[in-house]
Order: structure tokens, then sequence, then C-alpha cells
């Protein structure tokens, strides 16, 4: 270890005279005092830099920032700066080290903590072996081969799939910077720093944090003032959480599923929404880097004001600058230094297209590490070649022309070179969100249809105001003007420059999360009003934005490849998903048709199914046995839906439905009660509709019970969409013509499909409803539409009054079960934090509601199951609907 | 070539080519150069090639980073290394 700053008043401290006499023993005492003055003032730093890190935790625990994991680590990292504080300075490393890999334990566990880190023990052993430099990288590409090979599932491997992120997140480019810079390294460092920057304490939480210089994470290590140094951590972790609220409110209120474009403000707000989402990344790296500042090392900015970047050039350097920083290391440099001979244009541009072309390749090599797949995607392409491109023509005319410059000492008011800056810098702000756009599209296609589908323009349904974010913009863009960073403590400015920079760095990180914390307390959100207290509320918890929220419930239907995109808050949920959790057409139990019923399950099957056991009986249904025909004397209720009803995630005798039958025949009075189950997973509205004509009516059902969610207007278009595309014929005129009117053919891309039906997709929905209605009547059933919220959704109250509306409209009973869960811990009633479905709990909370409305609503008197009704035979016979709920 | 001369000429070449109009004394032998922002990749390959130029040296690629140019005073000390 080299040059670890100590200031000046540090040292006097430790040079009390031994032996004194008359003057001398003045200078001592003048030097006693000096020195518990000092300890005093390193007490008050001490707390004062211990408040802000507690209330920093406070806030994560409020405001639910990022996960649990998170928070644990968070009170580890608060305990362990308390001890890592008061340590003599050999300590600190080999006890930071030591925290690290008891932050991997607390969160993965002991077991998988093992695995972990005897697997990187094993890498960085293999990166120091004292062979040749070649030798070295050749035994690390066998291994990360091999490695590869059973990350994409070749054999099998005795370790949980949690390991696959964080060691690729560790070890995946920091061991090419360790091997070069160890390649021109004077002296070795000690094997804590090595190991410590290998097993960085934030990693376990944060896998999107793979790259860090290992050069300046030795040369960083205390090179300044250390309450400085913890002080800057204390201002970056605030920033960072104040990031990770701000994307939370985009995520929640901004984002635009890209099939609701529908005009030019439409996708505005899209575009812009969706890089603003990455201010979750810049707010997890802040974080983590303000969590090391806690232990002393001193690392760079990861981002700096990045969307007020005025050129593209400022752009590549403000963004992720860690990653920029690997790129000119291990690829521009060492390119440029090749090329020269030819010219430093002809190598200005190569290096730079080598470095952009790097970028785009390693990013896949990043999500194979982490997701298990590489992509490579033409919108992936197009974004960094045309980012490339620009850089190389911003390089050039810099190369040339030069770029202003100024050594921050001096502050003049040029109005022209204000305006200008500040035209720049919205042009390139403007045209990075059309890029970003296109780099997280589904598709080019889906991408230059939004434009289409924006200039159509349909007004009427655009989106109610998104007036907020160009307020949202303008307050970012105003602040991070006016913000700057306190400059850089060398010590050299002296101790009182040093403390009034302390005391300003703690003034400002206090002034983000005071407020936050104070904000995040119940009894004072709530008398903000009911505007502001719903959105705080909202922000204080972790949940998928509706656009995710529908890709999850897609999840549930059909693997979905492009779950790929580091904001993407539906991976993380993926990723701690068990690796066998399949679709219900995946497992024995069920086949895909081919034709419009989609899927159906296979009799007399038994097998495991996300956890639980999953029986068929010989007509195919998930239930016990019944006769085709309807025994005398017996009430009989056909449940239909997707997986709630078919009771994805529970034993077969934990559906509602077998529950809702216990509780009917353990009541004893009335007809017996029959409640088949002829829910399916992956199914949809119009294969409800489909099934219920073709098997379910045939066993003479008195009441139908379809059971549906919010998002059956969406799966309705969905489903119409698919089979067209599937090459079906649609056999219904009403679906047929729609589709065909809003210009929906088989070569239509999905998105851009469910984009047209947008408009129309109530009536689509509607005429299902009817005629599930229709059909249940003609037979003698009477239709009863059961409103089941999902657990953890967040979907438009308009749209749940759509659906019940269609519903009644339609001549259906309504059961609305809208607050089923509210008050519960969604962890308390759902199978898993990655599934949303019910667990046995939630299922049996689904079997007492519907008994209640069976034994207790005036409109389902008719079937005979309330108190006093004399007994089943008249069921089914001259009903009429009712409409109460 | 003593290291006054070398610095002067460092100095001389940074405050002309990156920071015209910019005081003289603003520039200090310590301020940070690479990690504050005012050499950026292209500035500092125009200094590698500024330098190796002026006293015939030759740098390599790992040698462009803020350990060795990061202030007047690194750079100082490499290129008198190489000499």
């Amino acid at each position: 270890m080299r040059g670890f700053y100590v200031g000046r008043r540090m040292e006097s401290v430790s040079t009390v005279p031994h032996s004194v006499t008359g003057s001398a023993r003045a200078s001592a005492s003048v030097e006693v005092a000096s020195g518990l003055a000092l300890l005093w003032e390193r007490a008050g730093k001490f707390l004062l830099l211990a408040l802000q890190l507690g209330l920093a935790v406070v806030a994560i625990y409020q405001f639910e920032i990022e996960s649990r994991a998170f928070l644990h680590l968070a009170i580890l990292t608060f305990f362990g700066f308390a001890i890592h504080y008061v340590l003599p300075l050999p300590l600190r490393l080999p006890f930071f080290l030591a925290l690290s890999l008891g932050g991997i334990a607390l969160v993965l566990g002991a077991g998988t903590a093992a695995w972990l880190v005897a697997l990187g023990l094993g890498l960085i052993g293999l990166a120091s072996l004292p062979i040749r430099l070649p030798l070295r990288v050749g035994l690390l590409l066998l291994t990360a081969a091999v490695l590869a090979g059973l990350r994409v599932g070749w054999a099998p491997v005795p370790w949980p799939s949690a390991v696959w992120p964080i060691l690729g997140s560790m070890f995946m480019f920091r061991l090419a910077v360790y091997l070069y810079d160890t390649q021109h390294e004077k002296t070795p460092a000690p094997w804590t720093q090595r190991l410590a920057y290998f097993f960085l304490l934030p990693n376990v939480c944060f896998p999107l944090f793979p790259v860090v210089d290992y050069k300046t994470f030795r040369r960083t290590y205390y090179d300044a003032e250390r309450h400085h140094v913890y002080q800057v951590g204390m201002l970056w972790i605030a920033r960072g959480i104040v990031h990770l609220v701000l994307y939370r409110f985009v995520y929640y209120y901004g984002t635009l599923p890209a099939s609701e474009v529908a005009s030019f403000g439409d996708l505005a707000r899209y575009m812009l929404s969706t890089f603003l989402l990455y201010l979750r990344v810049s707010g997890q790296f802040h974080l983590i880097v303000g969590m090391l500042h806690l232990f002393g090392f001193n690392l760079p900015e990861t981002h700096h004001f990045y969307y007020l970047a005025s050129s593209f050039n400022d752009f590549w350097r403000r963004i992720n600058i860690y990653w920029k920083d690997f790129m000119m290391k291990l690829f521009y440099y060492p390119a440029f230094f090749k090329l020269r001979r030819r010219g430093n244009t002809f190598a200005l541009v190569a290096s730079t297209l080598v470095v952009f072309a790097g970028t785009w390749l390693l990013h896949s090599y990043q999500w194979f590490w982490l997701r298990g797949s590489f992509p490579l995607t033409l919108q992936d392409g197009l974004f960094w070649s045309i980012l490339g491109g620009l850089v190389v023509a911003n390089s050039l005319r810099e190369a040339r022309h030069g770029r202003a410059r100024a050594l921050g000492g001096r502050r003049t008011l040029d109005v022209r070179a204000h305006a200008i800056l500040a035209l720049r810098t919205a042009g390139t702000f403007a045209f990075i969100c059309v890029l970003w756009s296109l780099w997280n599209s589904e598709s080019v296609g889906e991408w230059l249809s939004l434009w289409a589908q924006a200039a159509r323009g349909t007004p009427e349904l655009a989106a109610p105001s998104a007036d907020w974010l160009p307020l949202l913009l303008l307050g970012a863009v105003a602040g991070g003007t006016l913000r700057r960073p306190a400059p850089a403590a060398s010590g050299r400015g002296g101790p009182a420059t040093a403390d009034a920079t302390f005391l300003r760095n703690a003034g400002r990180t206090l002034a983000w999360i005071v407020p936050l914390c104070v904000l995040g307390v119940p009894a004072v959100y709530t008398r903000l009003g009911a505007t502001l207290a719903e959105v705080v509320h909202t922000l204080r918890s972790t949940r998928l934005s509706e656009g995710d929220a529908v890709q999850l419930q897609k999840g549930y239907y059909e693997d979905l490849v492009r779950v790929d995109r580091f904001n993407s808050q539906l991976w993380e949920l993926y990723m701690k998903r068990p690796a066998d959790w399949r679709i219900i057409h995946q497992t024995p139990a069920a086949r895909l048709t081919g034709d419009l019923s989609y899927i159906e399950l296979l009799p007399n099957v038994s097998t495991e199914f996300h956890g639980a056991t999953f029986s068929t009986n010989r007509h195919g249904m998930r239930d016990r046995d019944y006769a085709l025909a309807k025994p005398p004397g017996t009430a009989r209720i056909a449940v239909l839906g997707s997986s709630h009803v078919a009771g994805e995630g529970v034993g077969d005798d934990e559906t509602f439905e077998a529950r809702l039958e216990q509780l009917l025949a353990a009541e004893g009075s009335g007809p017996r009660a029959e409640v088949l189950n002829f829910g399916i997973g992956a199914t949809t509205p119009v294969e409800s509709a489909v099934r219920l004509e073709s098997k379910a009516l045939a066993f003479e059902p008195d009441a139908v019970l379809y059971v549906a969610h919010a998002i059956d207007m969406a799966q309705t278009v969905n489903h119409l969409v698919l089979a067209v595309r599937n090459g079906l014929e649609l056999p219904w005129e009403v679906p047929r013509e729609t589709l065909r009117e809003a210009g929906v053919s088989r070569d239509t891309p999905q998105v851009v499909a469910e984009r047209l039906l947008a408009p129309r997709r109530a009536e689509l929905t509607k005429w299902v409803y009817l005629r599930m209605a229709e059909a249940s009547r003609a037979r003698g059933a009477l239709p009863v539409f059961v409103y089941l919220p999902r657990i953890a959704e967040r979907v438009p109250q308009s749209d749940v009054d759509t659906i019940v509306g269609l519903a009644r409209e339609a001549g259906f009973a309504v059961v609305d079960l809208q607050g089923l869960y509210d008050g519960l811990d969604h962890d308390d009633v759902r199978v898993g934090e990655w599934d949303n479905h019910p667990n046995a709990e939630g299922h049996a909370l689904i079997a007492r509601r519907l008994f209640e409305a069976l034994r207790t609503r005036p409109e389902l008197a008719s079937l005979g199951l309330q108190p006093g009704a004399r007994s089943a035979s008249r069921v089914g016979e001259g009903r009429q609907p009712t409409e109460i709920d | 070539v003593d290291q006054a001369e070398i610095r002067q000429a460092v100095k001389g070449y940074i405050l002309e080519e990156f920071l015209p109009g910019e005081d003289p004394d603003e520039l200090r032998d310590d301020t940070p150069l690479i990690t504050g922002g005012i050499l950026d990749s292209i500035a500092t390959l125009k200094l590698v090639a500024f330098v190796e130029e002026t006293y015939g040296i030759e740098l390599q690629p790992h040698e462009a980073d803020a350990e060795h140019l990061n202030t007047i005073s690194d750079i100082t000390g490499l290129v008198q290394s190489k000499l």
C-alpha cells in the first residue's frame, strides 16, 4: 500500500514528546489539547457520517429501494462502516474483504456464497499463476469456455443458478483489467486488496456493475483525507437513492407500452421515458461507488450529468464512465498506438470504431454471463453503429478544432455561448432519446411502426397528460446546471477548506435524505392530499409497471426472449425464478392444439408443476372425476378461466375451485354441489369461450363462472392476433371483420396489430362475453362473471370498470372481488415474487369469498345453494341474470 | 534536458492547445488533467504525440492514463524516465 493520505493534524497527535521541560511541557500541553480537539472533531464527523448513513438506510427501508436483500446489505454496511472507522489503517482492507464475503453469505446464503467464493478464488488463482501472460490468458479462456458450456446447461452444475450473474459480474471484465494492469504494475498489491477488488461488497446485490479499473482501484485507496472520502460517498449514496426514486416515478407514471403509442405526443413520452429509465442504472452505480467510498475507495464518479451532454462525445464521456475507461484502456489506446503509423486520422477513426463494435459485442457477452443468452439484434447493432459513427464525426471535429475547456476558476456570463450550449444540449438529448428508443424496441419494424402510428394520429387515444415530463426534464436540467460537485479534496487547501467542503457535502446529503425520510412516513404523506399521498404511497413500493406486469403475464403464456434489457425489473424477477419454472404446455399435462382452443389438458396425467402436484381427470380437467351426465339433485357449477382457475402453483386439492366445492359440501344444507374446473393456464377469454362451448356445457352446468382479470381486453386482442398470425381462419364474423377493418393480417407484427386494434379492444371483448353469456343461457346455465384481481397488479381502474360493464351488458351476473388482497402482505398470498399467482392461502381466500357470494347474493339465489333453497331441481329454469354487485 | 525545461514546455503546450485564454497561474504542476476533465482521450493522444516528437521518446498504450499523465509533474517524470 502506498501514498495513503495522512492529514497534518493526525500526524501531530502521534508526536507527543516523552520527556519535557519548561517550555517543552507547555508545548506538550498544547499538543494534548490539540489532540483532544482533534479527537472531538473526528467524533463529530463520525457521528455526522453515521447519522447520514443511518438516515439513508431508513430511506432505503421506507422506499423499498431495490430489494429486501439490499436493505440487509445496507444495514450490514452501516455497522461495517462504524467498525471500519475505528480500525487502524492496516486492518481496514482485511476487514472490508471479510465484510464483503459476509455480505455475499448474508444475501445468498452460506452454501451458495461458498460456491461463489470458491469459483472466484479459482479464477483469481489462475490469473495470478507465476507463468507467462499468454499461458495465463490461454488457461483462463479455456476455463471460460468450460464455464460458458455449463452456463448454457450442457452439463449439470452443483451450484445454484444465482451464482452465475454474481460470478459473471465480478469476473467477466475485471479479470481482463486485472491481467492488463498487473503486467505493468511496479509493486504488486497485497492479496487482501486483490481479493477485495473482485469480491466488492455491493456486487452481490448489483450484478450490473461489472467494471472497475484495477489501477484506479489501487491508486485511489485513501488518496485523500478520509472524512472527505467518506462524505463524498454519502453524497453519492444520497444521489443514488434520489435517482432510484425518480426512476420509480418514471417507471410507474411515465412509461407507455409501445402498443399504446397513438400520437406524436405519445411517441415523445415513450421515447423520453425509455431514456429516463436509465436513471436506475446511474442510481445503482452511485449507490455502489458511494458504499465503496465508505471503506476508503475514493473512486471517481460513474456518471456525470449525462442528461446534460452537449455532444455525442460528451455523452459518451459522461454516461457509464467506467465502461468508457475500460474500453479506452483495453481497446482504444492499444488500437490507436498500433495504427498511428498509418496516420492519426485513420487511427482515430479505426480505434473509435473498434471501441463501439467491441461495446456491442461485449454487451452481449455481459448478458450471456448474467442471463445465459447471447442476444445479437439488429437494433443493438444499429444503436452502437449510429452512436459510434456520431462519436467518430465529433472526434474528428474535436481533433481539428479542439473543444472548449476551462480550469474551473473562471466563470463568465456569456449569454450567446450559454444559449448555444443549451441548444446543443437539448438537441443531443432529443437525438439520444430517439436513438435509445430504437435500441430498446422489440424490433426495427416495430420501432418504425411507432412513427407510422403516431403520424396516423388517433387523438382520442392520446395519453391523458404528459405535462409533468417536460417539467421533470426542466427540473433535472436546471438542477444539473446549478449543481456542481464539490472540488476534489487533495488536502492542500488546508484544514479549514477541507472542513468546509466536508460540511457542505454533509449538508447537501442531508438536504436530499431528510425530506425523503420525512416524506416516507405514512402519517406525513397521508396529510398531503389524496393525489400526492397516492403518488408517495406508490413510490414507496417496488412492483411492476403496467407494461411489465403485462409482460410478466405474457411470460405465463410464452417464453419471452426479450426480457434482457438492463432496465427491466422483470428480468430480475426471472432471475429469482426456479430454473424449471415452465409453462403448462411444456409439461406432460398439456399440449398445444394448433387450433383456436390453443391448449388442452391431457387426460389422466399427474405431474409436478410449479412445485405442486398437478393432476387431470379422464376428461382432461384439473379436477377429481365427474360423470358427464349431471346426477339428479345436484347443482353443477362450471368454472372457466386461465391459470388462476387451473391453480398453477398449488396442489390438486388446494385450488379455489376444489376448496369451494369442499365448503359447499361442508355446509350440508341444500342440494349437493359439484364445482367443475375447466381452467387452463396460458389461455385467454377467447379460449375460455371456445372451451365453454366445446366442452363445459356438455356437463350440464347450472351456472358458468367465468373468472376474468383486468387484462381481459388486452388478452382478447392478443389471442385473435396470434391466431391470425399463426394462419388460423377465424370462424367468427365479428372478430374477423374487425381485424380486417383494422388492417391486421397474417404478416402484421404482433405489437403493431395490437396497436391497430387498441381502439376496438372493448368491442372485441364484449363480443367474447356475449358469446359466453348467450351460450350459457341457451343451455340453461346462469352466466356469472367473477372479476378476480391479480396480486400486486396495478391497472387503471377504468380497465376494471370497462370489463365489468361489458360483462353486465353481455348479461352476466357479476361477482366483483376488487379489494380481495387489500391489507395483505402479497408475499403471504402469492406463489413467489416471480409469480403472482395465489398460493394455497390465496386460493382459500378466493374460495371463501365465492362461497359467500353463492350463499348470499340475491342474483345467485336461483342456483338453490342459499339457506332455505328447496332443491336443486329448479336451478337453471327461467332465470334472468341480474346486475347487482 | 532538465526537469524545469520539460515542465515549462509541457505546461506551455497544454495552455496553448487545450486551455487558450486561461490564466497560466491557474494551471499548477499538480492540477489534475485527466481526472479533472482537461485531457480527454483525443487531447491525451495529442499530448502523447507532442512529448514523443519533442523529446524523441516512445510511450506505450498503458502509459496513456491518469497514473502517468494526470499532472504536469507526472508527465515531466514520465518524460524524464525515458530520456
